[in-house]
């Protein structure tokens, strides 16, 4: 039996997936476990798998998709170091599970039949579990992740379920093959629209929509902060683009069995998240339920992913989510090393006192809520909204700008938090070890990227398909 | 000459925000002064004339989307932006004296230039960049230099207008989307586009029931801040009424309701106004009023109503900014803006002060000759009309709504005026006349009252018909 590999399309994943082996090694016999040894091998796999994407020349969502895995990725990694020396945290064993997370992520993406689909969501899926658990010694960590883990082995089971129905009716699990199948008017309409459901839930489950969402608040706050930000961008990410180009390679003829469920889910998933959020005083707790209704508004322009944006509206907007929110998260992660806490009457001017990581922050929430000064998450909203209102579901798009209020009021709260006059007196940072720099650059430049795309969207939206 | 007007208050406001600890108040108070000179003389020179749009700037900007980087002024925007600048330039000078933080000097620039970014956008995204600019500082205002709960209605004030733009924003893709233009010039609206685009600009009108954030914002907010709010805020709803729906073929969808809505604002807030205490509240309310004969203007969609709507903000922002100054003068001195606790009889204590405010008083009754009255008998004649969308029941009912108002404002008026200036002298050690800086702001608003007043025709003939603008 021979398996016919694309190597255009596993290249990269396989090279991350040696990168995540040899940081496990060198970990095996790097006596001092700093966080620099481990984090090395996989910095380099993962510039050599950018390296080898951008090589193969590919275009279209999957190449836009895995890069912006590889780059969300990347930045974890680097803005990992921020755990250095705590002692609760092995580094070995992080990076490998982060790196084959990824791989898993890589492949999701490019995945063109339902099997490669399904394992690589495994492959994504049980090394993000252990990445929350991690943590020795914390049980809180070890509770959040058995949730995460019987969530994600539900959903998972369901999502069996619908494969082996769609099998059943089309006799392939090929995309392309379920795409001709499905045409049949023999195909039972009513089976079909119930293989459809089922097989999108596991996917709406890695992406936090409602009513799968009760794992993500509960595993982001129990884990450490950057693992959150891997969930929230990189995870996410790849739940939507692999959602996403099933929908519109494979199952284009059964719009009519997934588009309402589609709409109604993204319509209640962002407002759950949203009336979530507006209930948090934590900084992490706040934008954990903030990443469930984003996953609202990334899913939204869905319901018309065989439309002329369907497929660029939703990859331009986690694109620029993915990027805010990984700053966010690696500036929380920053603050929670030096201050210890991340609540935001702890961050109350901080936009004053450490601008370095305030303003970052503000620019963050601001660019999530939508708002100017910073333009870009405004004109990915626009991006969003616009292939609902082409398709005509008008309702739908008056959900989305009710929401877009309902995440102002609380992204808005957090800047003028972290923008007001701080209480007593002005907090001075004690000079961190080098590892904190490391995290705190890839904040800097992580909001430098938000700045230029703020003073020219085109550079985004010209140059991401 | 555009981009550089708005350049420059931009970067001076940046600039006076991030040197605040380092610049001393009157130098930063004299520089967004600087600042402001620069961006209303530049604005003056722009303009070539009522056809077609001044002083063009046209530059790609997102290309997928269809947005350019456009700005002109037309014969809408203009008078708008003239006096933006103008009041702008008042609330610097007014903190020359004032021991102003030079943030407050720097958020006052960015305000005031995000404004004018509004009224000078020709493409719907970049107006409501603007338009959104403006909201946090405006926050910021409100709740670290205002008084009394401030920070409650800053908030207040902030979810109202941002529940108002996400419903815009919505309404702007939609009619993006099927009119297939972004440009103002081009973008028209279908009947569900305008219901949302009405409704986001009616929070900031605000048109009456939306209102309720504007009494708690204006009376907490610092005076410049409650005359940016009067003067500047509530403009960028009707400016946005007036390109954004009037123009459109769908305007009959909403222009009944705006047409009740507006009288009713109008009598409704007289009703509120006789009842106010607070000299600070009062004025606000009555900005409701004000609106009020501004939307019924629109409703009509009609050249008299057109001029009426154009004329009736413009005068609103120099009449309520100088009644604004004014209780703010009255609070420096005596610490309250409460009518009785400032006391009677002002004419003999602080008789300058007292003049002024009584003619801002009775020019926002409407009193012949000063700038309020154009604004009100052009809304009240184009309401007469009917024009061409209303029916004849509807638009009397407006009529006779705003007639009542009329009667009802003098009413308020007439108890204010009563209230404060006249009777005996109840002297208090606080009794100080107009100093200089004071004399100057309200002077320089007091001969714009007058002007417009007497000659409205240096306005009305800038403003074009309404057919320019509504393509067939």
């Amino acid at each position: 039996m021979t398996i016919p590999v694309d190597w255009t399309v596993a290249g990269p994943a396989t090279v991350v997936m040696v990168g995540a082996l040899v940081a496990l090694i060198v970990d095996a016999f790097y006596h001092r476990r700093t966080w620099l040894g481990s984090g090395l091998p996989s910095t380099v796999a993962l510039l050599a798998a950018i390296a080898e994407l951008v090589r193969q020349d590919a275009t279209g969502a999957p190449f836009a998709f895995s890069l912006v895995v590889l780059l969300g990725t990347l930045f974890v990694v680097v803005a990992s170091n921020v755990m250095n020396f705590e002692n609760a945290m092995p580094p070995g064993e992080y990076h490998f599970l982060l790196m084959s997370a990824a791989a898993g992520a890589l492949l999701m993406v490019s995945a063109r039949d339902v099997v490669t689909l399904v394992v690589a969501l495994e492959l994504l899926s049980l090394p993000s579990i252990a990445l929350v658990g991690l943590r020795q010694g914390d049980r809180a960590a070890i509770r959040s992740a058995w949730t995460f883990f019987l969530a994600s082995v539900v959903s998972t089971a369901i999502t069996l379920m619908g494969v082996s129905l769609l099998y059943g009716v089309a006799g392939t699990l090929e995309y392309a093959g379920l795409r001709e199948a499905l045409v049949d008017p023999d195909v039972p309409e009513s089976v079909v629209s119930v293989a459809v459901v089922l097989t999108v839930v596991g996917l709406l489950f890695k992406l936090g929509a409602v009513p799968f969402h009760a794992w993500v608040p509960d595993a982001y706050g129990g884990t450490s902060v950057m693992v959150a930000g891997f969930l929230s961008a990189v995870s996410k990410a790849a739940a939507l683009g692999a959602l996403l180009v099933l929908l519109a390679e494979a199952l284009p003829e059964a719009h009519d069995a997934w588009g309402p469920v589609v709409a109604v889910v993204a319509a209640v998933t962002m407002t759950i998240g949203n009336l979530g959020a507006l209930r948090q005083d934590d900084a992490v707790g706040l934008l954990a339920w903030s990443s469930i209704a984003q996953a609202g508004f990334m899913l939204a322009p869905a319901v018309a992913v065989s439309g002329p944006y369907g497929l660029s509206a939703p990859l331009q907007y986690v694109a620029v989510y993915a990027l805010a929110n990984l700053v966010a998260f690696a500036a929380l992660a920053v603050v929670l090393r030096l201050r210890g806490s991340t609540r935001l009457t702890d961050l109350r001017g901080m936009a004053r006192n450490d601008p370095w990581m305030g303003i970052p922050l503000v620019l963050a929430a601001l660019t999530l809520a939508g708002f100017p000064p910073a333009v870009i998450g405004l004109v990915t909203k626009f991006v969003v909204i616009r292939p609902v209102v082409l398709d005509d579901h008008v309702w739908l798009a008056v959900v989305m700008g009710v929401n877009v209020m309902l995440g102002l009021a609380y992204y808005l709260r957090v800047v003028v938090t972290l923008c007001g006059r701080a209480d007593g007196e002005p907090y001075v940072s004690p000079s961190p070890p080098i590892s904190v720099r490391f995290a705190k650059s890839t904040v800097l430049i992580g909001s430098a990227t938000l700045v230029v795309l703020s003073a020219w969207p085109d550079l985004l939206l010209s140059h991401l398909p | 000459m555009i981009v550089v007007a708005l350049a420059v208050p931009f970067a001076v406001g940046v600039l006076l925000m991030l040197a605040r600890r380092f610049v001393p108040s009157r130098v930063a108070a004299w520089a967004g002064a600087g600042a402001m000179t620069v961006t209303l003389v530049l604005y003056a020179l722009v303009w070539e004339g009522s056809e077609g749009v001044s002083g063009r700037v046209d530059a790609p900007w997102i290309e997928p989307l269809g947005a350019r980087l456009q700005l002109g002024v037309t014969a809408v925007s203009w008078p708008f932006a003239l006096m933006t600048a103008f009041v702008g330039l008042l609330c610097c000078l007014w903190l020359v004296a004032d021991d102003a933080a030079p943030a407050l000097v720097g958020l006052v620039l960015v305000i005031s230039a995000s404004a004018l970014g509004v009224f000078s956008s020709l493409d719907a995204l970049l107006l409501f960049v603007f338009f959104e600019l403006a909201l946090i500082p405006m926050w910021f205002v409100i709740a670290l230099w205002g008084t009394g709960d401030a920070r409650r209605a800053a908030t207040r004030f902030l979810l109202f207008t941002v529940t108002g733009s996400a419903l815009l924003l919505v309404g702007i893709v939609m009619a993006a989307v099927r009119g297939g233009s972004l440009e103002l010039i081009d973008i028209r609206p279908d009947a569900v586009a305008i219901v949302l685009i009405t409704l986001g600009f009616a929070v900031k009108t605000p048109i009456v029931p939306l209102h309720t954030w504007l009494p708690d914002a204006h009376s907490a907010a610092p005076t410049v801040g409650s005359v940016l709010l009067a003067s500047v805020f509530l403009k960028l709803g009707t400016y946005g009424l007036l390109v954004f729906v009037e123009p459109s073929a769908e305007v009959g969808v909403v222009a009944p309701y705006l047409a009740v809505a507006g009288a009713l604002g109008i009598v409704w807030s007289a009703l509120a106004c006789y009842g106010q205490d607070d000299l600070k509240r009062l004025i606000a309310y009555s900005s409701i009023g004000h609106m009020g004969f501004v939307v019924l203007a629109i409703s009509t969609r009609s050249d008299v109503g057109h001029a009426a709507a154009v004329f009736g903000s413009v005068a609103h922002g120099v009449v309520t900014g100088l009644l604004f100054f004014a209780a703010g003068a009255m609070k420096d001195r005596f610490g309250t803006t409460s009518m009785t606790g400032i006391g009677r009889g002002l004419y003999g204590r602080t008789p300058w002060l007292a003049a002024t405010f009584v003619l801002a008083a009775v020019a926002t009754l409407g009193l012949p000759g000063l700038a309020g009255f154009w604004g009100e008998v052009l809304s009240l004649r184009a309401a007469y009309d009917v024009g061409i969308v209303l029916s004849r029941p509807v638009a009397w009912t407006g009529l006779g709504l705003a007639l009542l108002g009329i009667a009802l404002t003098t009413a308020y008026v007439v108890r204010a005026v009563r209230l404060l200036a006249q009777g005996e002298q109840a002297h208090t050690d606080a009794d100080r006349d107009l100093d200089v800086r004071e004399a100057v702001v309200m002077g320089a608003l007091v001969v714009a009252v007058v002007v417009l007043g007497l000659a409205p025709q240096l306005l009305l003939d800038v403003v074009a018909p309404l057919t320019v603008w509504a393509a067939p």
